[in-house]
């Protein structure tokens, strides 16, 4: 019996990653821990630039995301000059805000996630992704498809392409909106709203046949953290951040996004390259919290458009008495959040000032240090600079999403690991519902490794019964 | 119609031989041409909207620019889900929207996919040459 499962790489999820389970002396899991085995280095290698350079060279962090790192690069370089950005260049923020999270969502909901819940957790793995799914339910494929070539295109239209567009800048965007995209995107709302609705109604009905599943993919209490809208609702681009517990409790209200390092802090562990933050008052690790579709969902008290406010309500139904803490949730929370995008793109792109041409702020640089913070698909993103006289950058730090989940992501494992590995009897299936815990998070590892210089790295030399012989380690 | 979809990053020196390629060949009467990093599932909808498809990538194995039609795909990539090949994403074409135009694959060989921009000597000589092939194709659909 091996001592030590290991699940390398892990699959269907954005990066690379591994997973190590430690066996006990009687056979059974003792513990699980999420690895994290890529590197990056953008906070070092962005110093010495131009603070208006930021926002294009962080773009290049992920090929997922990159609309959030230069919406929250492009606040960031706000606060350093010291401006409000015009009305309409805000309204474009948040569109291509909401067409990268609708895409992204889109990517990990019927591309990464859904062959598991539609084709089955044992099911053979070879079929178990997007091309087992177009076997399975063409149309239900092709709608998951099409879905995030929509929110692609927004993104496309918006900023001259679909991936790493450096069209927000410090200020405000660099473009604004043309009225033929404007109808181009209309004109795809019905069929999106339509494929959100089928997608939403499926997942509903598929909840019941999974309960195993969703008490012991990730099922604990925490707290969660997201930004809110001033009457306390749904809110991806501009807000106060607030911190609700497993009870439903608010636990912190109005914080400001600029001030997260009193709230937030950093730990680091030996065995991954991707950082631990948690709520400071209580801790490392007590302070445990989550972000992302699930936090959002829990701590809006509604969504703010109409159909993702009836949905809303009956997710928050699912919650014993406070909060919904299962992470086998985020699915069902992600698909909430895309009905709410497709409403939200609608609403924008009827704002009468949508195409107003001014969209850029003209200011010279007024403060060496601005932080920006934006909701990434993942969650709650903050990028914070520190720039000399002449706008140089000094130091960044980047609090990514998928990092704040680590804690929570290395929990979720644990007790997958716990109740669905046999270590006797191993099988494919019980070791892609450990995978599975991971996917709940959809975490974005290139993202959240892109430190250099503080994190360890380390290589172990064990024997065949999983001793530790050797071990070395730098950073 | 065909679509030329030409696949490769360009800060990975050579492997960007494939947007030199269609470059070179410039605007073609009954062509649309797409550049990307990677292929992904939402170019099925594309391909199927034309009547035949050619794509371009850089090749790791040296050699000389070279034309052929597309082999079928053996089977769905077992990762699946972020990144599909020049096979499997007609094969969503064909099967999703019906597609059943040819397939072909134009390989321009490199040598240097290193960090950086701009192709080797070998890499730009096989961009050329594969532009001639493509061009040549297209004369002879047209």
């Amino acid at each position: 019996m091996p001592e030590r499962i290991l699940i390398s790489p892990v699959t269907r999820i954005e990066g690379h990653a591994k997973i190590s389970i430690y066996v006990d002396d009687s056979g059974q899991v003792d513990s699980a821990q999420f690895h994290v085995v890529e590197f990056r280095g953008f906070e070092k290698f962005c110093e010495g630039r131009p603070f208006h350079e930021m926002p294009a060279l962080m773009a290049r962090i992920c090929g997922i995301c990159p609309v959030s790192h230069v919406l929250a690069s492009a606040k960031a370089c706000d606060a350093l000059l010291g401006v409000e950005i015009p009305p309409a260049a805000e309204l474009l923020r948040r569109l291509m805000n909401y067409g990268q999270i609708l895409q992204s969502h889109a990517l990990s909901f019927f591309h990464l996630s859904s062959p598991d819940l539609l084709l089955g957790f044992d099911s053979e793995p070879a079929r178990r992704n997007l091309f087992g799914l177009l076997e399975h339910d063409p149309d239900f494929a092709r709608r998951g498809i099409r879905l995030r070539k929509f929110g692609q295109r927004i993104i496309e239209l918006l900023g001259g392409k679909r991936i790493h567009p450096s069209w927000a800048v410090a200020g405000g965007v660099l473009e604004p909106m043309t009225a033929g995209a404007r109808a181009e995107i209309l004109t795809g709302v019905p069929e999106a709203l339509e494929s959100v609705r089928i997608a939403l109604d499926r997942m509903k009905s598929l909840l019941d046949q999974f309960p195993d599943e969703a008490e012991h993919l990730g099922t604990f209490p925490s707290l969660f953290l997201g930004m809110v809208s001033e009457s306390g609702g749904l809110e991806h681009y501009d807000g106060r951040i607030r911190i609700s517990d497993a009870e439903g409790n608010v636990v912190a209200e109005g914080l400001d996004a600029q001030r997260y390092f009193t709230y937030i802090g950093e730990a680091s562990e030996e065995f991954s390259y991707m950082k631990f933050p948690y709520y400071k008052p209580l801790g490392h690790p007590g302070g445990i919290y989550r972000v992302g579709p699930l936090a959002r969902c829990n701590i809006a008290t509604h969504a703010g458009t109409p159909l993702a406010n009836r949905e809303l309500r009956e997710f928050k139904q699912r919650a014993a008495g406070g909060a919904v803490c299962q992470s086998f949730h985020y699915h069902l929370a992600r698909l909430v959040e895309m009905l709410h995008c497709v409403e939200k793109i609608e609403e924008i792109c009827s704002e009468p000032g949508i195409l107003d041409e001014r969209v850029r702020a003209q200011a010279g640089q007024n403060r060496t240090v601005g932080v920006g913070a934006s909701e990434a698909p993942r969650g709650t993103l903050f990028h914070h600079y520190e720039v000399d006289e002449t706008g140089l950058m000094k130091k960044a730090n980047l609090i990514i999403a998928t990092g704040q989940n680590n804690l929570a992501m290395n929990k979720a494992v644990e007790q997958a690991a716990k109740r669905f590995v046999n270590p006797a009897r191993l099988t494919e299936g019980m070791l892609n519902r450990v995978e599975a815990a991971i996917r709940c998070y959809d975490p974005c590892l290139s993202c959240s490794t892109h430190a250099l210089g503080r994190m360890p790295l380390e290589v172990e030399v064990r024997d065949r019964r999983g001793h530790l012989l050797d071990r070395r380690a730098r950073g | 119609m065909t679509l030329i979809i030409a696949i490769g990053n360009t800060l990975r020196r050579d492997d960007g031989a494939a947007h030199r390629v269609v470059e070179l060949l410039g605007e073609i009467p009954g062509a649309r041409i797409l550049t990307c990093h990677q292929l992904m599932p939402e170019m099925a909808e594309d391909i199927a909207a034309a009547g035949r498809v050619v794509f371009v990538d850089a090749d790791v194995e040296p050699g000389t620019a070279r034309l052929e039609p597309l082999a079928e795909t053996a089977g769905w990539s077992a990762l699946g889900g972020h990144s599909v090949g020049p096979a499997e994403v007609v094969a969503l074409a064909s099967k999703l929207y019906g597609f059943q135009g040819e397939a072909w694959l134009c390989r321009a060989p490199g040598e240097d996919f290193g960090d950086g921009t701009g192709l080797s000597a070998a890499a730009e000589e096989n961009a050329r040459q594969a532009a001639a092939l493509l061009r040549e194709y297209l004369v002879r659909q047209a």
